[in-house]
């Protein structure tokens, strides 16, 4: 047996392997309501199974805590993305006014927009989290006659990239957090930073996938 | 180590010969297996320690983060903010309870309100402001601190009490400031370990491929380093075993150089051409002396063939004048021709003797006898001893420190010394030479030199003067420096002929020391 036919078996089994764990993840179902507003596809979405009442602990526990959320408006037929939505939600819960902070920036190619908000107990504050109202999925003419999902992605504290740029430079550099000044950068560490450019760890993530539907099952208003 | 000299195609000559013109050689590419071998030998021996080194930085980068990130610090840092609103209930429930008190000792007098309000802040801790409010958030009495907070920076903590008829007692209280900043810092610390504890694997990862890649550099500049010595070492091997080739299929000028190292592939080379030196030398004398064999030959034919008839001839003539003088010819002329060619064939009988005599001389040289003896002590005996030197010339001799212990045939070596002086008498002939004799060791050479003041020899001609019949003299037969050297290579010497210092001819003849206790004394073979 030659390399290349060890090659094209590892390959094989790494790909059995992918898909065995791509089987383990099946997304939970997704309730959604559809409505059209001046020919724009608007979404409802329940996302209340990605926050549990026992999340209120995390939430509350005095540190930022951030709540990403990713839509897609996918063919069914084709897999073809057809829009994009995200929303980043960063809860900080005031220990002294003792009330979640929470700010809200939807990431919007053409408006991007924050807003802060304040909840004064978890409860209304989960109940925020889990309906998406209102949420913008293209131009309702973009659907035509195909069947479309949605595919939703929530993310419980993922790395964001200011934290993963404040790891980086602690690794370049471990005396820049001290409050002893000075530098002690080291080709190691300069190198390991680089390295750490990536990563897609950390994260809690849930994922939803709604109800194939047409164009005809949206209400139009 | 330059490129041996050798008969290559005309490409590659015309190549070496640039490259030695420029001292630049164009590389080779493809690597010899020494190459190869030496290169792999460093790139393990500095690959082997580092990958050992990778696997105890990943135990290093494990035992690091496990120290760093402690899943008990990192649940003391989460829990500081918990802990800030501990401290925070404890000091609302605390302002709040305060309140309450200050609340139940209010006067029912309205203008003993004021009073009242100002004493409360005056002895309760932390107070800074105490008010009554009336149902429409009118002050009907206030109180301030005007002494600074003995805390430091504060931020309010408010504290109101329900007062009956709707009023309202309203107490702000000093909470530190900070204890917010405190706050501030700790949740950011929190944060920023919570996020690198998520990272642990990247991390770890992300410091063994920074290793690893470097590891990976030094293998490449272990490698280049080492096949850069490699180069180095085989090139002049290579340019050896060029050397050794060309040597054997007969190149006699080929050398090698040994470069400015002292290692001992440059000692190899020095050998080497020390080693061809000494083969051109042997190989330079047997054909030279093989030459002398065969004109050695050639004279004494010569000279038998002359010998012969030169008698018959010399009785003939000396019969035909007996019977002239005898006969009653009286013509003046002719008995004056008669005297005339007497004169002359006798003149060139005489010539020829001489020539028959030189030839047989050289034809019969004596087989070399070498006994041993001090060079410069022969040397200053045959100039006391040749009393006919001194008198036709100024015989000056100059005598190093270094005794020469050698092996001399002394009659032959006496002879070549009356030549070579009788040459230099010879050239400053009319004026009366000045001949300067030198004798000095050179390491294992005895060396003598003998020089005059005369107009020296051309360089052009040093190479042949040597030869046998070569002369520059007019009636010279040209075999006396052949002679010369012949004797002289037969003792295993040299002859050289050079300038002296300050014009005229040097001669320079070397031979080589003898030990003392040197059984036997080697000579050439006689050849001829």
């Amino acid at each position: 047996m030659n390399l290349r036919a060890l090659a094209r078996i590892a390959a094989l089994a790494c790909a059995l392997a992918g898909a065995a764990a791509l089987a383990h993840e099946v997304p939970a179902s997704l309730p959604m309501t559809l409505e059209a507003r001046n020919g724009r596809l608007r979404a409802h979405l329940d996302l209340s199974p990605a926050f549990p009442p026992d999340l209120a602990r995390q939430v509350g526990n005095g540190l930022t805590n951030v709540i990403a959320v990713h839509l897609a408006l996918v063919s069914q037929a084709s897999d073809e993305v057809s829009a994009l939505y995200s929303r980043e939600i960063d809860i900080l819960y005031d220990v002294w006014d003792e009330a979640y902070r929470v700010t809200v920036k939807d990431v919007d190619a053409d408006r991007p927009r924050s807003q802060t908000l304040t909840f004064q107990n978890y409860r209304s504050l989960r109940s925020y989290l889990s309906e998406l109202r209102q949420t913008d999925l293209g131009p309702l003419s973009a659907l035509g006659t195909g069947s479309w999902i949605v595919q939703t992605r929530v993310e419980v504290n993922p790395i964001s990239k200011e934290l993963l740029e404040r790891t980086r430079e602690f690794i370049a550099n471990p005396a820049s957090g001290s409050r002893v000044s000075g530098s002690s950068r080291s080709v190691l560490g300069v190198m390991a930073s680089y390295l750490l450019r990536g990563s897609d760890s950390g994260a809690e993530v849930h994922r939803f996938r709604s109800a194939p539907f047409t164009v005809r099952e949206v209400t139009v208003r | 180590m330059s490129p041996p000299a050798s008969s290559r195609p005309t490409g590659r000559r015309a190549s070496a010969l640039l490259s030695r013109a420029l001292g630049w050689r164009p590389p080779r590419l493809r690597p010899s297996r020494f190459e190869l071998k030496i290169s792999l030998a460093l790139v393990l021996s500095g690959v082997v320690p580092l990958v050992a080194a990778l696997w105890l930085a990943g135990r290093l980068a494990d035992e690091n983060l496990a120290f760093a990130l402690n899943p008990r610090v990192l649940a003391r840092l989460e829990s500081t903010p918990t802990l800030f609103r501990d401290l925070f209930q404890a000091r609302k429930q605390l302002y709040a309870e305060q309140a309450r008190s200050i609340a139940r000792g209010l006067p029912a007098e309205a203008g003993d309100l004021k009073t009242y309000l100002e004493q409360a802040v005056h002895r309760t801790a932390r107070l800074r402001r105490a008010a009554v409010l009336d149902q429409e958030g009118t002050a009907l009495a206030e109180a301030e601190a005007t002494e600074p907070n003995p805390d430091g920076e504060w931020r309010g903590a408010p504290a109101r009490v329900a007062l009956r008829g709707g009023a309202v007692l309203e107490c702000t209280f000093a909470i530190e400031a900070r204890f917010f900043a405190d706050l501030d810092e700790a949740r950011e610390l929190a944060e920023f370990y919570q996020s690198a504890g998520a990272l642990r694997g990247d991390i770890r990862r992300s410091y063994l491929k920074a290793f690893g890649a470097l590891l990976a550099v030094w293998a490449l500049l272990a490698g280049l380093s080492g096949f850069w010595l490699a180069r180095r070492t085989t090139r002049r091997v290579s340019d050896l075993i060029q050397a050794v080739r060309e040597l054997a299929q007969g190149n006699l000028e080929v050398q090698v150089d040994p470069g400015a190292a002292a290692d001992e592939v440059a000692g190899l080379a020095r050998a080497f051409n020390a080693m061809v030196r000494e083969v051109r030398e042997s190989r330079d004398r047997i054909v030279y002396l093989e030459k002398i064999s065969g004109w050695q030959e050639v004279a004494r034919r010569l000279a038998h063939e002359i010998k012969n008839p030169l008698t018959p001839i010399q009785l003939a003539f000396q019969q035909l004048q007996v019977r002239f003088r005898a006969s009653t010819s009286q013509d003046p002329e002719l008995e004056k021709l008669m005297g005339e060619v007497g004169e002359i064939v006798r003149e060139e009988i005489g010539t020829l003797q001489r020539l028959v005599e030189d030839f047989s001389s050289f034809a019969k040289l004596p087989e070399v006898r070498p006994e041993p003896c001090e060079l410069g002590a022969f040397v200053e005996e045959f100039v006391r001893t040749s009393p006919q030197l001194t008198e036709g010339a100024d015989v000056e001799i100059t005598r190093g420190l270094s005794e020469s212990p050698v092996a001399l045939d002394r009659a032959l070596m006496r002879r070549v010394l009356a030549n070579l002086v009788k040459n230099a008498v010879e050239a400053a002939q009319p004026a009366r030479a000045r001949v300067h004799i030198g004798i000095a060791r050179f390491n294992a050479l005895g060396v003598v030199t003998i020089g005059d003041e005369g107009p020296g020899v051309e360089p052009s001609l040093r190479s042949r003067i040597f030869d046998p019949y070569f002369t520059t003299k007019g009636d010279g037969t040209g075999l006396g420096l052949a002679i010369v050297k012949k004797i002289v290579l037969q003792h295993g010497g040299e002859i050289a002929a050079g300038e002296r210092p300050g014009g005229g001819a040097l001669f320079t003849l070397s031979f080589p020391v003898v030990a003392a206790d040197e059984p036997e004394v080697r000579t050439e073979p006689a050849a001829g």
